[in-house]
């Protein structure tokens, strides 16, 4: 398979869904958000808490997280809602959506005189895009168009012995064979790893920003004056086996494959075309990895995880994987590829490498992974400093 | 027959990770690159969790995939069970760090 059937965008790029978003600027945009959500019931709610009394580096961040949902490859079009004039400002938001050719539109509560008022405007322009969106065929596509992302959720020690393998298998196989992008995260998950990391980088500034970064982070736990543990590792990854932040950063570094890192780049920055592998500088937070990596464009995730979660993406099909026996059994709804028998049985890492594969291809071509059907998904921006 | 339920990721490695419960008492032959080592059990160890194949002096480094996972905080002995009660990390030791600036403001 060297072409997948995805909807041709304006701006050049291939989604493998047409989603609607309906964006609020601030949290006092939420409850219009979620209401309009409601009724236009094939529109996705993207809300949050942030975008308001905010500092320049965190003002920039949140804008680029929501521009990059509102511009995402897998995204037809976007309906941003403000609440009065905030420091994310909505028409902005808009603008800069409609110069990727995508349909957009600006609603602000105290302009339309209200939340209700307000809430019928985002109905009309999310039912109308909602209403192109699906008219929108799927064409054939290179699969150098696609960018894979990867995040562990609540590894265990499993983790880095099995599924992990599958997915590097996976996402190289999108660059190496198909001359994609890779894109995988959590700074702190590299403790103890980082120098052999840094050695992959393609050139000295990126082995340099990698070492740099990763200190930033051991510094900035530091100075909180606790240890760490229980942030990381988190309790549900001790009581998985992982005892120390180096063990379960050595075991999420297998996941990133062994192949040339490209360049690392900031939360929610754009993953840049040139095909190979990236990383993101996030936290290990999931909720937030997982935003960043959607908010760079990622058309989709392979999430694997240990004992199994609802770490989900509504833009971002995430397709989750484990390599542990038990999770698989306790969790179904949260397993849509078990590799165990590689683990425990008698398989081998080449076939839990094309079990993903097989799955990773039916979700690009339009088949919905678990989390799209039981309608999961979280939304968390990464903030830098205080509110204000 | 060296038992696949233990499984060492490198020669260097001085923990095996259990792939089923282990039972106090059992004696199980660990491969070990491409060694077999026999080890005698002495706690119970569950699914996920690791056993020591080696002894491991206070103070010295545990090894798994062949790095540093931490360092031992007691004498531990072939056989036992490694982990947080007996592990300490090198990083994020906010705790031991000199000089603490207030946390929040970073970049």
């Amino acid at each position: 398979m060297s072409e997948f059937l995805g909807y041709e965008r304006d701006d050049g790029s291939i989604g493998i869904r047409n989603h609607t978003v309906i964006i609020s600027t601030a949290p006092y945009a939420n409850d219009t958000v979620k209401r309009a959500a409601d009724i236009v019931d094939d529109a996705i709610p993207i809300t949050h808490p942030l975008g308001r009394c905010q500092t320049k580096p965190d003002v920039f961040q949140t804008y680029r997280t929501l521009l990059g949902y509102a511009t995402h490859p897998n995204t037809f079009g976007a309906v941003v809602v403000a609440h009065a004039g905030e420091i994310v400002d909505g028409d902005e938001l808009a603008e800069d959506t409609a110069a990727t050719g995508r349909p957009s539109a600006s609603i602000n509560i105290h302009e339309e005189k209200g939340v209700m008022k307000a809430l019928d405007a985002t109905v009309d322009a999310a039912r109308e895009m909602v209403q192109d969106a699906s008219a929108q065929r799927r064409v054939p596509a290179d699969m150098s168009k696609l960018t894979f992302g990867i995040n562990c959720a609540t590894s265990d020690t499993t983790s880095g012995l099995c599924q992990h393998k599958a997915t590097a298998g996976a996402v190289w196989r999108l660059i190496d064979d198909h001359g994609g992008r890779g894109c995988f995260a959590e700074t702190p998950e590299f403790f103890g790893g980082e120098n052999e990391l840094a050695e992959r980088a393609v050139n000295d500034d990126v082995k340099q920003d990698i070492l740099d970064r990763v200190d930033h982070w051991d510094k900035r736990l530091q100075a909180t004056g606790y240890d760490v543990r229980g942030a990381q590792p988190t309790p549900d990854n001790m009581d998985g086996g992982l005892t120390t932040i180096e063990e379960k950063s050595l075991g999420a570094l297998v996941k990133s494959g062994d192949g040339p890192i490209q360049d690392i780049i900031d939360y929610s920055e754009k993953i840049p075309d040139k095909s190979g592998m990236y990383i993101m500088d996030t936290p290990g937070h999931g909720a937030e990895s997982v935003t960043g990596i959607g908010a760079g464009g990622a058309h989709f995730m392979v999430i694997s995880t240990g004992q199994g979660h609802t770490l989900s993406n509504a833009v971002m099909p995430t397709i989750k994987i484990t390599g542990n026996p038990h999770s698989a059994e306790r969790v179904p709804e949260q397993t849509d590829v078990d590799v165990s028998e590689a683990l425990v049985g008698d398989e081998s890492i080449e076939w839990a490498t094309e079990e993903l594969w097989d799955e990773v291809a039916d979700i690009i071509n339009g088949k919905v992974t678990l989390s799209e059907a039981m309608g999961e998904s979280q939304f968390a921006i990464h903030r830098i400093g205080p509110s204000t | 027959m060296a038992d696949r339920y233990l499984e060492v990721v490198e020669s260097v490695d001085n923990v095996a990770t259990a792939l089923r419960d282990v039972t106090a008492g059992e004696t199980v032959t660990v491969a070990v690159g491409d060694k077999e080592r026999t080890i005698e059990i002495s706690e119970d160890v569950g699914f996920g969790h690791k056993i020591a194949i080696a002894d491991i002096a206070d103070g010295e480094t545990i090894t798994k995939y062949g790095k540093s996972i931490g360092n031992a905080t007691e004498d531990i002995s072939a056989g036992s069970f490694v982990h947080v009660h007996n592990v300490e990390s090198n990083y994020g030791r906010g705790d031991l760090a000199e000089d603490n600036e207030v946390a929040a403001i970073s970049e």
